[in-house]
């Protein structure tokens, strides 16, 4: 029995959990939560068991493939790169279902919630197992929909209504570029093959995409009067996808909104199942942007920048999950950016990137889970009103510490001590360092810095405010149940030492996704056509500093987090106060629920675009029933019509027949 | 063998008839059932008996009939009509069960309307000779006249009277065409026809390049009405939304235009004088009409209203598909009158179950249904999703066939189609939140969920929705066949 004829099985069993659990969930107890743990258990076990089997062999990847309709097909790859997301997102989403049991005991609804999060993962693990690029969209779309479920899941609040379908316009517009790529590469694709594509040829298959990019980077297209290559015009569209799913500038708007759902949801969403998504896509088709001109500096400046505007945000937010969310589109900035600097270290950006991505994975779904785990018992997010919680919640609060450890990045240069976050999140930014001196862009690298000691502003500040000190409101309280306890504290151990234990095979082995018995790319030969040029390998020996920098401003913001929320040395509230601008202007998040919401969905396009054509089909309207009401009025024959008699129809019918019999005869006579 | 498809459209016209001489609904709707279920019967023999290989019409009669004029009683079916026949024999006893305990007055003429409504349009599918072509194709258009007159909302009359004239003028524009391409045909062969297959493929034998545009323009006209594409769709708001429920699914059922642009305009095409300007004409108005369309139903305050304008953003599709002339687009456009048949029928139900359950169908009065009809919730986001393209389901097969495959040609206007698909999702989303979710409008009184048998007939749709979202090949592999047959002709002819 070869465990990778059962792949297949990895996204099948939680969709087939996702119909048991909501057709017989009711009847169950716990709404049926038994079922998706049992499938997602044996989904993670078959992940494994391949990830193993692929890190001794890791040039034996699965594929396979079936015609599913017209010239497009369904199918599985299993490559290193899809291996580790399918281990990760199946893992974590088992932990959180599990969690989920005693979290979810008092909804009304449970088995809904565990059909839609099954379906979640299921959809999750689709996109990540896609051989072809129309199925990763597929799959994309549900968790899109998904999200929307789940965000809504207590649709009876108008607030998570109206959260929800924000999710889902927002993410929208970028799954529209995203289509729009897919789209355009096809119609490349088809008129390289001349629009007869041979049998077994499924033309939107990676391999087939891949094997194409020089062909596709040759066509040109004109857009307003600038020539652009078309495999940068696709690579840009795909990242707009990513831009919405992954929750970047300016599109990540939906994701803060996005807690309205229950917290274990936002774990989900913000770990394992949806915004990964985007990262993952760009990683997915890395091929084509590093042939790409522009397309990684793009990246790279977007991630960046996202980075640190989204911590700049998180240091005011007084809502424990406003925080975190913040925190999470900071920390999608650093993966971004992790791939940007693909052009100048080549597929390695691939390793580094998703190497933060899986222990982010980790240590935010476990922030999340601790947040839960304070929410549920004592009731409120808002950090004005905690204070002292690691009294009440010892355990919740050590794991809270672990997950903060590691997002803040805290660990020993040039050793193999530190927190998970520690090796990747340092490894993205010394990148970025050789990204500056190699194409000599060095804001990315600078963002980058900065943002690190915001996140370590922003994560201790979040520290101090909920557990440290004493109860500022009196809201009781007690250590959660032992099944939301262990999965945090499964968590803690990855987010503390997963990275440390894994840091030099994971970097190799998911660096090597494109070479194996799928595909064979010379990733320097796609980087020239994107006229990268990359550094050479081994010879990156950053400076000292260079190294030590993102500890330093880690510590730091730590420092300052103490004085103002540990010590209160500095007072607050000469800085928190309506009159200090900056604030204000983070505070209100930068006005944009103003530009994008009120001003540019309902005013622009819905009040503007939409009554424009209401006032046109009214026209449109006016001329019909002129027109007709000129003929009727004529004839006066309204009345005869609704007589109902047979005659008159017959009369009319063979009058009129006759008429252009007539009509017709003349017309062809004078042609 | 048995003259099957002769028997699919008469049995709907016989039942009819003796459905009008019931007394009671309970007779009445016994003998919609029964016909209707007879034509899914044989409807479903005839599928497993079609060869979905090959692009020829199958189980084809042909009788004499007045050889004096070249008239012929002609009937076949290929891979463009069968999918069609089946959308209408699966729906229609749906749609029976849908209305099995609805009190109306003179039930014996509405289920006989009904009937009526399923031979008529199954003729047009199987006609092969335009004079049954036009008899069917004009007798679709009084059961539904008098549906909407009789059991029609406030505006009925004028709603009634607005369609039946408008798409009657469309028809006698069709029907100029018609006799421009028999006349032109029968001067240059010396004997007369009808039959459908050998005009068309006559047509391109005329000498004058004018008289060949404008028949082609003409019956382009009878079809783009009745599809309807922008700017001649102001018939159907007002038709489908005054309609009662059963009235506007059989609205919907009736694919008549779209067959007649895959089936008569398509293979035409090529020869006419000047097939970059049809091509334009039919991409422009099916561009602008996904986008016109769906900007319209952003701004639609009735739910029902609302679901008609999203029709014609829909259809738009249809349009520009088949202008796409790739085979994955054209099929793709075939695909989209399947399945947009499919969810639009449970989209008009679920509107007709608000407005009999609340009363209203403004959408601003509504509010927090979910939570007293959580069955109609189900149904409703499955089909909203499958109305807004969500991949898995079948409208995101369709319509990535037609963007996907028209892009290869039609760059632009895929560009502008592509502008509505937030639009679209936009007005799917705002319409469910203000509805079913939030908190529940007391001022609506109690409302129940929905009956066994709405919830067996929508649910059955929603599966199928569902399934050819995942799995097309059944309907799509006879489309692809009849869209490469259609495409390779214009390929030999170098356009």
């Amino acid at each position: 029995m070869a465990v990778e004829n059962y792949a297949f099985l990895i996204p099948l069993l939680p969709a087939l959990a996702f119909v048991l659990t909501f057709f017989l969930g009711k009847k169950l107890p716990k709404g049926g939560a038994i079922i998706p743990i049992v499938a997602i258990t044996i989904s993670f076990v078959i992940s494994l068991l391949i990830t193993l089997n692929l890190l001794a062999n890791p040039e034996e990847v699965i594929n396979q493939s079936y015609s599913w309709f017209a010239i497009l097909n369904i199918g599985i790859l299993v490559d290193p790169l899809a291996a580790v997301m399918l281990t990760m997102v199946s893992l974590v989403s088992l932990l959180i279902h599990i969690y989920s049991v005693g979290y979810m005991s008092h909804d009304k609804s449970p088995s809904r919630y565990f059909a839609e999060t099954a379906l979640f993962t299921a959809s999750m693990l689709g996109l990540v197992l896609s051989d072809n690029i129309l199925q990763l969209f597929v799959c994309w779309e549900l968790v899109g929909v998904c999200s929307y479920l789940l965000i809504g899941f207590w649709y009876e609040k108008p607030s998570a209504a109206t959260a929800a379908k924000k999710a889902f316009l927002t993410t929208r517009v970028g799954d529209v570029m995203f289509l729009a790529g897919i789209i355009i590469l096809f119609s490349d694709l088809f008129k390289i093959f001349n629009g007869t594509i041979p049998d077994g040829i499924y033309i939107l298959r990676f391999d087939e995409i891949f094997a194409h990019i020089p062909d596709i980077a040759a066509m040109n297209a004109n857009i307003f009067g600038m020539e652009v290559s078309h495999i940068t015009l696709i690579t840009l569209l795909f990242f707009g996808g990513a831009i919405g799913k992954s929750g970047q500038f300016p599109l990540h708007v939906w994701l803060p909104d996005a807690m309205e759902g229950p917290t274990t949801v936002s774990a989900l969403i913000h770990a394992a199942t949806m915004v990964t998504a985007g990262v993952y896509l760009v990683a997915r088709t890395f091929p084509m942007f590093i042939a790409a001109p522009d397309s990684l500096m793009v990246v790279a400046y977007v991630g960046a920048f996202t980075a640190i505007f989204a911590a700049t945000m998180g240091i005011v937010m007084n809502d424990l999950k406003r925080v975190l969310a913040y925190s999470t589109i900071s920390q999608l900035g650093y993966m971004m950016l992790g791939l940007g600097v693909g052009a100048a270290i080549g597929a390695e950006a691939v390793g580094i990137s998703l190497f933060h991505l899986i222990n982010h994975a980790f240590f935010k779904a476990l922030l999340f889970l601790c947040a839960g785990s304070v929410i549920h018992a004592v009731g409120t997010h808002d950090m004005r009103q905690l204070g002292g919680v690691a009294k009440v919640m010892p355990i919740t609060a050590a794991t809270m510490v672990a997950a903060s450890l590691a997002l803040a990045g805290i660990g020993i240069p040039g050793t193999s001590i530190g927190t998970s976050g520690f090796f990747s999140k340092d490894a993205i930014i010394e990148n970025a360092y050789l990204f500056g001196d190699t194409t000599g862009a060095w804001i990315p690298y600078a963002l980058s810095i900065v943002a690190a000691l915001l996140t370590s502003l922003y994560i201790f500040r979040l520290l101090f405010m909920t557990f440290y000190g004493k109860p500022r409101t009196d809201y009781g309280g007690h250590e959660s149940p032992g099944s939301m306890t262990v999965p945090l504290s499964i968590l803690a151990l990855f987010a503390l030492f997963f990275g440390g234990l894994t840091s030099k095979t994971f970097n190799t082995f998911v660096s090597e996704t494109f070479v194996n018995n799928f595909v064979n790319l010379n990733i320097h030969e796609l980087a020239s056509i994107g006229g990268y040029h990359l550094a050479s390998h081994g010879g990156h020996h950053e400076p000292m500093l260079i190294l030590w920098m993102p500890l330093i401003v880690a510590l730091v913001g730590f420092l300052i987090a103490f004085l103002i929320y540990g010590l209160k040395i500095v007072n607050m509230d000469s800085l928190v106060s309506r009159n200090n601008p900056i604030y204000k202007l983070l505070y209100n998040r930068y006005y944009q629920n103003a530009i994008f919401t009120d001003f540019f969905s309902v005013k622009v396009i819905y009040e503007g675009f939409a009554f424009a054509g209401r006032a046109i089909e009214r026209g449109f309207d006016w001329i019909v029933n002129w027109l007709s009401n000129l003929t009727l009025e004529a004839g006066e024959s309204l009345r005869q019509f609704q007589t109902g008699v047979v005659q008159n129809y017959a009369t009319v019918v063979i009058t009129g027949v006759s008429l252009l019999v007539i009509l017709i005869k003349v017309v062809m006579e004078v042609i | 063998m048995a003259p099957i498809l002769s028997m699919i459209v008469l049995i709907p016209l016989i039942f009819a008839a003796l459905a009008l001489l019931t007394k009671t609904k309970e007779q009445a709707r016994a003998i919609a059932l029964t016909g209707t279920v007879i034509v899914l019967l044989l409807t479903v023999y005839m599928y497993f008996n079609f060869d979905s290989t090959i692009a020829a019409n199958q189980f084809e009669e042909l009788v004499e009939w007045v050889p004096s004029l070249g008239i012929t009683y002609h009937l076949g079916v290929d891979g463009i009509a069968m999918p069609l026949i089946l959308l209408n024999a699966i729906v229609l006893p749906l749609l029976v069960l849908f209305t099995w305990n609805d009190d109306r007055k003179s039930p014996n003429k509405f289920y006989a309307l009904i009937l009526a409504t399923e031979g008529a349009v199954i003729g047009v599918f199987t006609a092969l000779d335009f004079f049954l072509f036009y008899i069917f194709w004009e007798l679709t258009l009084i059961p539904l006249f008098f549906m909407v007159s009789i059991w029609g909302g406030p505006n009925k009359h004028h709603a009634s009277i607005k369609f039946f004239i408008y798409t009657h003028v469309a028809s006698l524009v069709m029907l100029l065409g018609i006799f421009g391409l028999y006349f032109a045909a029968w001067d240059m062969t010396g004997t007369p026809t009808l039959d459908i297959p050998t005009l068309i493929s006559q047509f391109q034998f005329i000498e004058s390049g004018i008289a060949k545009d404008l028949i082609f323009l003409a019956l382009l006209f009878g079809f783009i009405v009745k599809i309807p594409s922008f700017p001649f769709h102001s018939w159907l708001p007002d038709a489908y939304t005054e309609a009662p429920t059963a009235g506007s699914v059989l609205f919907v059922m009736l694919k008549i235009g779209g067959y007649g642009l895959f089936k008569v305009m398509l293979p035409m095409l090529p020869f006419t004088a000047s097939p970059n300007m049809m091509i334009s004409i039919m991409a422009v108005l099916g561009s602008v009409s996904i986008l016109y369309g769906a900007f319209l139903a952003l701004s639609q305050k009735d739910l029902k209203r609302m679901v008609a304008y999203s029709s014609v953003s829909h259809m738009g599709y249809v349009t520009l598909g088949a202008a796409g002339l790739v085979s994955l687009s054209v099929s793709g456009a075939m695909f989209q009158q399947f399945s947009h048949g499919l969810i639009m029928s449970v989209m008009f139900m679920s509107c007709g179950i608000i407005n009999n359950a609340t009363g209203t169908r403004i959408i601003n009065d509504l509010g927090g249904l979910a939570q007293k009809m959580p069955k109609l919730a189900v149904i409703m986001v499955l089909i909203f999703m499958a109305s807004l393209g969500l991949p898995g389901l079948s409208g995101f097969i369709a319509e990535v066939s037609v963007l996907a495959g028209s892009f290869v040609n039609l760059p632009v206007y895929v560009m502008i189609a592509l502008l509505a698909i937030v639009i679209t999702a936009a007005y799917h989303l705002w319409a469910l939140q203000r509805a079913m979710f939030g908190v529940y409008n007391e001022r609506l009184g109690t409302v129940t969920d929905i009956s066994t048998y709405q919830t067996f007939s929508m649910g059955v749709i929603a599966i199928l929705v569902l399934y050819f979202g995942l799995n097309p090949s059944p309907v799509l592999d006879m489309m692809l066949t009849n869209s490469e047959h259609i495409i390779s002709l214009m390929a030999a002819m170098g356009v």
